[in-house]
């Protein structure tokens, strides 16, 4: 049994256009060999070396060049790529568009990061919106948010999701670190924010196909913040059933759409509350592997009932 | 005898359905045709989805770890004897598990059954090395032992259920004989990429016309794997990568890195040529993993091309450096494009194949790193002004530069 035998005998059943037979059997022999995913990679890879060469640049050298030189190549850059991208795209549509050719998408986002670069060097020479500067963050995130629904940009949108992150003052620096309670308290106002405009959008029809995107940064966003707080207050907050709900939700979620993805999330951060609670209330190390044992068992129980209840999706 | 806990017949039958799989997804099937290829390739395995997988397998092993401490602590057990005993014990325990679950449950790749198998790798190695004694003399001896022990288990593992994981630990640990065996540093490195090459070449050598899809998948992993073992192995800058932009304190410059001179500049030239010549293979023989590791290579061998020449570092290297890949690439797919059919010797950069959506990318995650990247020009935080600081700021972040 292989897989010519199998087209073969379609063909000859009629079940496969000759056609079809063709491009089949040249993909399966490898006769057809589609390098699409490797150049994108390369030209994403490269687009991230630019950017980061141009920022190291900028940080490096900005004495030397002067301001003008900065900010004329940093924004010829900018509008360099935004132009390419609107002469280039087509005309917008709430769907999914596919990108025009291989540079497009990622012309767009060095447009941003360009863009990026250029209001972080001007705020930091000029200082021009003084104690106010923060809201750049905004302005930049929305301009993102318009480009990559107009491009049809995941990247972008990533990009403009992040930055809004940063809005909300989450500090990539410091990670969990940083998750005081300041920090859970807006990395919970963010999630709620990119929950309620991902549903929002799905639900006007806009760009359905973002949703998850959304969904993603929701969904860590929400239960490290969560986890952090049980890990500080264990029983003594709301931080406890609030995850438990949460990551109910989220399995729950998971199961319904079908994306399991997400069951691998409220799992992963339900033991991490769980292992929160475990570390300061059991003293005894028996006790602590007989909990392991526990958890893993229940994991395992739980996640083999689901297995087999969706065996289909495997 | 075949090693294999499969047949033949069963890994190939999974095979097909994973590349009928990815026809339907990217249309080039429709989902009767999908399920007609399903219909005749019942190979009565049980599989679950890559993200349950992940699950199984890590709760598998909390299990595994959290049971052998319960059985540590609770029965005291001290001394070698009674150590190695246990070990062993909990390790053909495990295994015995893992071919059970093959055998009468019928679970491939299912992560309860590859976390038993690979946890009663240390433990049988844990067993055995406890029994035996350690020379005062030669520590070295011991610890090789353990890595070819390892090595040794790790690839039964790999023969019995195929797990590539225990492939490239059963590598890795043998590729770490040579550092043990007093061996001066270039003869070391001598020793390591001639026997991962030896292994490479044989695995090449061992490919027929008559090998199946399935085993091909797999040598071709593992070559691409080996090759890149061999580069490791010879590139002696691969660790100052990035050193120069990231490294405030700087490094001193050591021009040969401590290595001979004549080895330096060997290793020089093959950093050059084991990634061309991969590239060489990978494409001759449409060896996708191959290329793609081949393609990787490269890079790392122009990202420290100026650490081996012991050239200066400059700020725009990066941008340099992805400048000439993205017109590599653009003029790479001009070219195909520019062939009959927009295809040129069958390569073609149109999309064939999609991959699977889960609805976020390596891509995404790796641009919403980009603000953290660009942007990370702080100003202190204040405690009346909570929001600043942050890292992530891309838009318009601000600090001092």
């Amino acid at each position: 049994m292989n897989m010519t035998k199998i087209l073969n005998e379609m063909l000859h059943a009629g079940v496969l256009s000759p056609g079809q037979f063709t491009i089949l059997d040249e993909l399966h022999r490898n006769r057809r060999f589609s390098v699409h995913w490797e150049l994108r990679a390369a030209v994403y890879v490269g687009v991230l070396l630019v950017a980061a060469g141009v920022a190291l640049t900028v940080r490096q050298y900005f004495a030397q060049l002067g301001d003008i030189a900065i900010l004329g190549s940093l924004s010829a850059g900018c509008l360099g790529a935004f132009s390419y991208c609107f002469l280039k795209g087509g005309p917008y549509s709430t769907g999914e568009v596919e990108s025009p050719d291989l540079l497009f998408d990622y012309v767009l986002l060095f447009g941003c990061t360009c863009f990026a670069t250029a209001i972080g060097y001007v705020e930091t020479q000029f200082d021009a919106l003084g104690r106010l500067w923060i809201h750049y963050l905004l302005l930049s995130a929305a301009l993102f948010f318009i480009l990559a629904y107009r491009f049809d940009n995941r990247l972008v949108l990533s990009l403009a999701l992040s930055t809004l992150a940063a809005w909300f003052g989450f500090q990539l620096a410091d990670a969990f670190a940083a998750f005081h309670r300041y920090y859970r308290e807006s990395a919970i106002a963010y999630s709620a924010v990119c929950f309620g405009l991902g549903i929002a959008l799905y639900r006007a029809g806009i760009k359905r196909h973002f949703l998850h995107v959304y969904l993603n940064f929701a969904v860590h966003f929400l239960l490290a913040a969560l986890v952090a707080g049980v890990f500080e207050h264990r029983f003594s907050s709301w931080h406890l059933p609030a995850l438990a709900l949460a990551a109910a939700a989220v399995a729950v979620y998971a199961v319904r759409s079908r994306r399991f993805l997400y069951m691998l999330y409220a799992i992963l951060y339900g033991f991490a509350g769980a292992n929160a609670l475990a570390i300061r209330f059991i003293e005894s190390t028996g006790m602590m592997f007989l909990y392991g044992i526990g958890t893993s068992v229940g994991v395992i129980w739980l996640i083999f009932h689901l297995s087999r209840k969706y065996r289909e999706a495997a | 005898m075949r090693p294999g806990i499969y047949t033949d017949d069963q890994e190939e039958k999974v095979r097909i359905r994973r590349e009928a799989k990815a026809w339907a997804r990217s249309g080039l099937i429709t989902e009767a045709q999908l399920a007609l290829i399903n219909g005749r390739t019942a190979h009565g395995l049980r599989q679950t989805n890559v993200f349950f997988r992940i699950l199984f397998f890590l709760f598998t092993c909390i299990g595994v770890l959290a049971a052998v401490g319960l059985y540590f602590w609770l029965f005291k057990v001290r001394g070698a004897a009674a150590l190695a005993a246990s070990a062993l014990f909990f390790g053909a325990l495990g295994y015995g598990l893992a071919e059970f679950l093959v055998r009468r449950k019928s679970f491939y790749r299912h992560g309860i059954e590859e976390a038993l198998a690979l946890c009663s790798v240390p433990l049988v190695c844990w067993g055995i090395m406890t029994c035996l004694p350690v020379p005062d003399h030669s520590h070295s001896w011991y610890v090789t032992s353990v890595s070819l022990l390892f090595a040794a288990a790790a690839f039964w593992v790999y023969l019995r259920f195929g797990f590539l994981y225990a492939a490239v630990l059963s590598i890795a640990s043998a590729a770490a004989v040579p550092f043990h065996l007093s061996l001066p540093p270039a003869e070391e490195k001598i020793v390591l990429a001639a026997a991962l090459a030896l292994i490479l070449m044989t695995s090449i050598r061992a490919e027929g016309s008559e090998t199946r899809d399935f085993a091909r998948d797999r040598s071709e992993t593992l070559q691409a794997i080996l090759l890149a073992g061999i580069y490791l192995a010879l590139n002696l800058r691969l660790h100052l990568l990035g050193s120069a932009f990231f490294d405030d304190h700087g490094i001193l410059y050591d021009r040969c890195a401590g290595y001979p001179p004549w080895f330096y500049w060997t290793t020089y030239g093959l950093v050059f040529l084991v990634p061309a010549l991969g590239l060489w293979h990978g494409i001759r023989a449409r060896k996708r993993m191959v290329v793609n590791a081949s393609l990787v290579l490269s890079l790392l061998t122009l990202a420290t091309n100026k650490d081996y020449l012991g050239f200066r570092h400059y700020a725009w290297d990066p941008a340099i450096l992805g400048a000439a890949m993205i017109v590599s690439a653009v003029a790479l797919t001009r070219w195909l494009r520019s062939g009959q059919g927009e295809t040129r010797n069958g390569f073609t950069a149109r999309s064939l194949v999609k991959p699977e959506d889960h609805g976020i990318s390596l891509a995404d995650i790796g641009a919403a790193a980009i603000p953290g990247m660009v942007g990370a020009f702080p100003k202190p935080p204040q405690a009346d002004r909570p929001f600043e600081g942050g890292m992530s700021g891309g838009g318009g972040a601000s600090g001092t530069y």
